[in-house]
């Protein structure tokens, strides 16, 4: 139903345009012909009177006897009659020259007039002079114009198909240029038209060309590129929330219905209520901490934001977590990097759960032995923390996918926990504008929040952390502000 | 076991004053604390709380922060302690409001509870906040059973015997020492000793507490420190 329409041509930008600059060139090489034309046209008219009055004043001395003999013996050399040469008597009667009749009635003399004498039964058109003698006698000298009328007819004709060419051309070039826009639009309507019936994997088509509508498809694609993973992102988080939230509420159920089914005691029935409610807790607690992450995200959470030294809280976390590695044999030191005092503005509530996470993280997935490293770190004039441990790490091309609600990294699956820790992260690091970087310690992982203040972001990073700069980079690594 | 409802005064029923505007949490509430032994009254407007709230005494009152009309719970709460009214006031709020969490505290109201919450983590709450009015401030000492607190100079004594701890056990045990024999919620503990406000959904305090437990108990010294499944920990002389 798209085609490139004939009729939709004259519509086009591209036409339009094309008709504009025709209409544009064409009244200045009409307006620059009109010029030459006048130009021309009176410069010869202006020559030809002067060639007349140079020849009356040549004669207009002469005797009217001489004159009458002068012009009979010139009359045979002009056979054509381009130029006669008349003299008549002072009442008009005809004396010598080329046969010629005076035009009446008189007009001025000495001055150059149009007239048109017969000339083998045609009546010529020519330009005349006359003149006066002393003695009476009067003296005309004329010139035909037919052959300047002509060339002035040449150069107007010359003018006339040479635009006329030139407008057929234009439009042909318009139309052109307007059926390959029509074209162009059409296949990009296409293209929308099969993503709006639900091929989210269709682009719009490029031209190599370049131009206007290239970069408008670039633009338009690449958000196409963000829409797709960020409906992927939503599918997937469905997705996993089905995924698991169906197997805490199967045992729920099960616990339920087992208990219902059985001639249970007193004890047993308390029992199988303490099940449920510590399912129900924990499916309540997975929501909640869905929710919370949806809240931080919004970024609707500034007011508890407030100047605060960055070691001090790592510290806290440090000293909460210490029992929990001690327990579980792994080391945790907590060290200060930093040279001064790291006053950011952050809320120290979501600040303290962001590193706790990490260090959480860290001790959970490091085996018996390891070690954990939370380290405050400043690097020019960004401050950050780093949580480094002896795990095993997170594989290159999961790192993104980590930061998904949900995700865990397929090794982990067993591991406790609902897969909500780094999206907590991220949405904490995003709305205190930190940059998240997870990168490999070897062995290990290493995952940092750094603050960046504006020096920082002007300055740009250097550190070696580019693994995932190759990957989307808004979710990766990329600043998450 | 947890109903041990603090009696005011010694005489009656510790009274708390429920201003929710939905009736069917209003109720849920009441019930709740009811079964914990407090005496509750409901209000379901702004307007209605503040008279009940001036009216008559309360030891607390359990306010919803968002209210209908033109009297919403900060402005209930801001009423109150404009004349004067310091009755123990804990804030309840959707989870959407978590931001509201500073502004509430700051309007005078002194806990701030979350919806959705456990109605055992709001009784404790509440315990809390009757008892810190009721209790002096100038002990120097805290005594439960054969555990000895020196608040002066943080020795704890066990049966006679020297405690030693770290300064996060001691604010444990501290805590829990002034709040003896009443139901201690993680999150509550948390809060308290180390001072961040969120719910940290991890066992780690257990951690803390196991070690504060084993340090307490050196020497085979029986149990002080009970665990409440799914909830926290009661601290009790021991028999």
């Amino acid at each position: 139903m798209f085609s490139a329409r004939l009729s939709d041509i004259p519509r086009t930008t591209s036409f339009r345009l094309a008709l504009l600059f025709l209409g544009m060139g064409g009244a200045g090489a009409a307006i620059l012909f009109g010029f030459l034309y006048i130009e021309t046209a009176g410069f010869l008219a202006r020559d030809v009177d002067n060639g007349l009055v140079r020849e009356i004043a040549v004669r207009a001395p002469k005797s009217a006897a001489e004159l009458e003999r002068l012009l009979n013996e010139r009359a045979p050399l002009d056979p054509e009659v381009r130029r006669p040469f008349a003299l008549f008597d002072s009442t008009g009667a005809w004396l010598a020259g080329a046969p010629a009749n005076l035009p009446r009635p008189l007009s001025a003399f000495d001055q150059p007039f149009d007239l048109t004498l017969p000339l083998h039964g045609k009546m010529v058109s020519y330009r005349g002079i006359l003149h006066r003698l002393d003695s009476g006698e009067l003296l005309l000298a004329a010139q035909e114009m037919t052959y300047i009328n002509r060339f002035q007819d040449l150069l107007a004709g010359a003018m006339f198909s040479g635009g006329l060419v030139v407008l057929v051309v234009g439009l042909a070039g318009g139309m052109v240029l307007g059926a390959r826009a029509v074209g162009r639009i059409d296949s990009v309507i296409r293209a929308i038209e099969r993503i709006i019936d639900g091929n989210l994997s269709e682009r719009l088509p490029r031209d190599s060309r370049g131009g206007d509508l290239d970069r408008l498809v670039q633009v338009v694609n690449r958000m196409l590129d963000e829409i797709e993973r960020l409906m992927n992102e939503v599918k997937g988080v469905t997705e996993n929330i089905a995924h698991d939230l169906r197997t805490p509420l199967t045992r729920l159920l099960a616990g339920l219905e087992r208990a219902r089914r059985r001639d249970t005691s007193a004890d047993e029935y308390a029992a199988a209520i303490d099940d449920a409610i510590a399912e129900t807790k924990g499916l309540l607690t997975t929501f909640n901490a869905l929710l919370r992450i949806a809240e931080i995200e919004a970024g609707a959470r500034r007011a508890g934001f407030k100047q605060l030294d960055l070691s001090m809280v790592a510290m806290d976390v440090g000293d909460f977590y210490e029992p929990m590695a001690e327990r579980k044999g792994v080391s945790l030191s907590v060290e200060d990097g930093t040279a001064s005092v790291t006053q950011i503005t952050c809320d120290p509530n979501l600040l303290f759960e962001a590193i706790a996470n990490l260090v959480e993280n860290a001790i959970k997935f490091t085996p018996p032995g390891g070690h954990v490293t939370l380290r405050t770190v400043a690097h020019g004039q960004r401050v950050g923390v780093e949580v480094t441990d002896t795990g095993p790490g997170i594989p290159e091309g999961e790192r993104a996918a980590v930061l998904r609600r949900f995700h865990r990294v397929d090794k982990s699956r067993n591991a406790p926990g609902c897969g909500l820790g780094l999206s907590l992260v991220a949405a904490v690091a995003k709305l205190h504008g930190l940059d998240f970087v997870i990168e490999d310690a070897n062995p290990g992982c290493r995952v940092s929040l750094w603050h960046a203040d504006a020096a920082g972001i002007a300055a740009g990073r250097t550190e070696p952390s580019s693994e995932l700069a190759d990957e989307s980079p808004p979710k990766a690594q990329a600043r998450l502000a | 076991m947890l109903a041990t409802a603090l009696c005011n005064d010694g005489a009656g029923m510790t009274r708390v004053l429920v201003i929710e505007d939905d009736g069917r949490t209003a109720a849920e509430i009441a019930a709740a604390l009811g079964d914990h032994g407090f005496d509750v009254e409901c209000a379901y407007t702004g307007r209605d709380g503040l008279l009940k709230a001036t009216g008559e005494k309360y030891d607390a009152i359990v306010l919803d922060r968002m209210l209908p009309g033109d009297l919403d719970g900060l402005g209930v709460l801001a009423t109150l302690r404009t004349i004067g009214n310091e009755t123990p006031v804990l804030i309840l709020s959707a989870l959407s409001e978590v931001d509201e969490r500073v502004r509430g505290l700051r309007a005078g109201g002194d806990d701030y509870l979350t919806k959705p919450f456990e109605s055992i983590e709001l009784t404790a709450r509440l315990e809390v906040l009757i008892r810190r009015r009721s209790m002096p401030e100038r002990e120097t000492t805290l005594r439960l059973g054969d555990l000895r607190v020196d608040l002066l100079t943080r020795e704890v004594r066990r049966a006679g015997r020297v405690v030693e701890l770290l300064p996060r056990e001691y604010r444990l045990l501290e805590y829990l020492m002034r709040h003896a024999g009443r139901l201690v919620t993680r999150t509550m503990l948390f809060e308290e000793v180390w001072g961040y406000h969120y719910d940290p959904q991890t066992n780690v305090i257990d951690v803390h507490i196991g070690r504060l437990r084993r340090k307490l108990e050196e020497g085979g010294l029986p149990q002080m420190i009970h665990t409440v499944r799914g909830s926290g920990y009661v601290l009790r002389a021991a028999e």
